[in-house]
């Protein structure tokens, strides 16, 4: 997770814990490691779609402002 | 001065040439031309100019003024803009059905009858193509096209004017959605009608381009009717500018002809604003969709797993006993014939046979060059010990 900064990228990411818990590349040692990280995923991406990113809003914000000068 | 004759007053030189053209081009005649200059009057008559231009130099080569009188003009006008999509106005060429008129005082005019709409459909049409192939030529048609569609359009910069409707309408539409997705949604404003339109777009474009990374997508949209002036969407430099754009662009100006070159250039159309909204939507309900069957599989694959090494463990403690009874066996067989050899190597019953162990000073004796005469030896039988000194050895 912590290299993971665009959505884009934390499907990816998903997308290859998917295939290493369906390869059997994955024991019961680390399986709820991997889990752990997939579930922080999946609320990073839920939190793309439906929460409002204050930080996008700022950057809105001042694009607005230097239009309207 | 010619002699004998009076010298006429121009008026009646006029008079003669309006004579000599009521005489001899008396029909009515279909002539082609480019209208450049269209002018209403508050009467509603309507004034224009009608010219002809070299193909290759687009000079001028013929002019003639006409008039389309108010009685005519009043079907005329709504009659073309129905079939053309497009209002009478300049820059269009025109076939036109007219007289030849002329008047002392106003000289020659043409006065207009009928117009034939398909001409200047076919005109516009072969403009059109003609823009087409230059694009497809350039290589940039598709560009626009081939760009990636984002997984997320969330950060959507939009053209439109700000009073259009459609910029109403598509933004209630996107911020009501009914999953609850958050939109950001900027308005680039635009004419969205009429000659300004083309430059209006470039600059809102220009505009969007100096914060290219923050914008996912572009939306170019105008609430419209039927028969509305969509000729300002099919320009060169609009087209060649969006194709050219390096972000996706969607369409929704709200039109039922064939698509503007705006919509053929860009990446996506849709019909109306509310249409182009929807798309956004649906692109985030296909996301989210994605990232529930992604947390389903994940527990499937989990409970899976977890399942699996669960029934391994359990066969392992039902053979378990099993396996513990049979290693216990093997070790108590391999006890057994231990025990077995070793009471065959034991000393007892190798002295019970009448052998008997000689020791000196706790050592055993098992050669004469062990020990000197005069040792202490000590033999070791069945049933007790004896203790003797060694007189003489013999090698």
């Amino acid at each position: 997770m912590k290299d993971i900064k665009t959505y884009s990228e934390a499907i990816a990411r998903l997308e290859s814990i998917m295939s290493q818990i369906n390869g059997g590349n994955v024991d019961i040692d680390t399986l709820s490691d991997c889990l752990r990280e997939a579930q922080e995923l999946i609320n990073f991406c839920r939190d793309k779609l439906f929460k409002v990113d204050e930080y996008v809003k700022k950057i809105l914000e001042s694009i607005e402002a230097i239009d309207n000068e | 001065m010619i002699s004998g004759n009076e010298p006429l007053t121009l008026y009646e030189l006029n008079a003669l040439v309006r004579g000599a053209i009521n005489e001899r081009l008396s029909s009515c005649y279909w002539v082609v031309g480019e209208l450049s200059e269209v002018r209403e009057t508050a009467a509603g008559h309507c004034y224009i100019e009608l010219v002809q231009r070299d193909e290759a130099t687009r000079e001028m080569t013929a002019k003639a003024r006409g008039t389309i009188w108010s009685r005519i003009y009043s079907l005329l006008r709504p009659y073309f803009l129905e079939q053309t999509g497009q209002p009478f106005g300049v820059g269009l060429k025109v076939l036109l059905q007219v007289t030849v008129d002329f008047h002392e005082l106003y000289g020659y005019a043409l006065d207009v009858r009928d117009i034939e709409p398909a001409y200047t459909i076919g005109d516009i049409a072969r403009q059109r193509q003609l823009i087409i192939n230059r694009l497809q030529q350039e290589g940039v048609i598709n560009l626009n096209k081939e760009l990636e569609f984002p997984a997320l359009p969330q950060r959507v910069a939009v053209i439109s004017s700000a009073t259009a409707a459609g910029y109403d309408d598509f933004c209630h539409q996107l911020q009501n959605n009914p999953y609850g997705f958050h939109f950001y949604t900027r308005l680039f404003s635009s004419p969205m009608q009429g000659a300004r339109t083309e430059q209006g777009i470039i600059e809102a474009l220009n505009r969007i381009a100096e914060n290219m990374d923050f914008w996912d997508i572009v939306v170019i949209i105008r609430g419209g009717g039927a028969t509305s002036d969509l000729s300002c969407f099919d320009t060169y430099d609009l087209a060649n500018n969006c194709a050219q754009f390096p972000l996706p662009i969607i369409t929704g100006i709200g039109h039922h002809r064939d698509d503007t070159l705006l919509d053929i250039v860009a990446h996506t159309r849709a019909k109306t604003p509310t249409a182009a909204a929807e798309l956004l939507i649906h692109s985030m309900a296909a996301q989210a969709a994605r990232l529930d069957n992604m947390a389903n599989g994940l527990v499937a694959l989990s409970r899976e797993l977890l399942s699996d090494s669960h029934r391994r463990l359990q066969a392992m403690v039902q053979r378990l006993p099993v396996a513990t009874a049979l290693l216990l066996q093997q070790h108590k067989h391999r006890l057994d014939i231990l025990q077995q050899q070793a009471a065959a190597a034991s000393p007892q019953r190798i002295l019970a046979l009448g052998y008997t162990l000689t020791t000196c000073n706790g050592r055993i004796v098992r050669s004469a060059s062990d020990v000197e005469p005069g040792c202490v030896l000590t033999t070791r039988t069945i049933d007790g010990e004896i203790t003797s000194v060694i007189n003489e050895i013999k090698r």
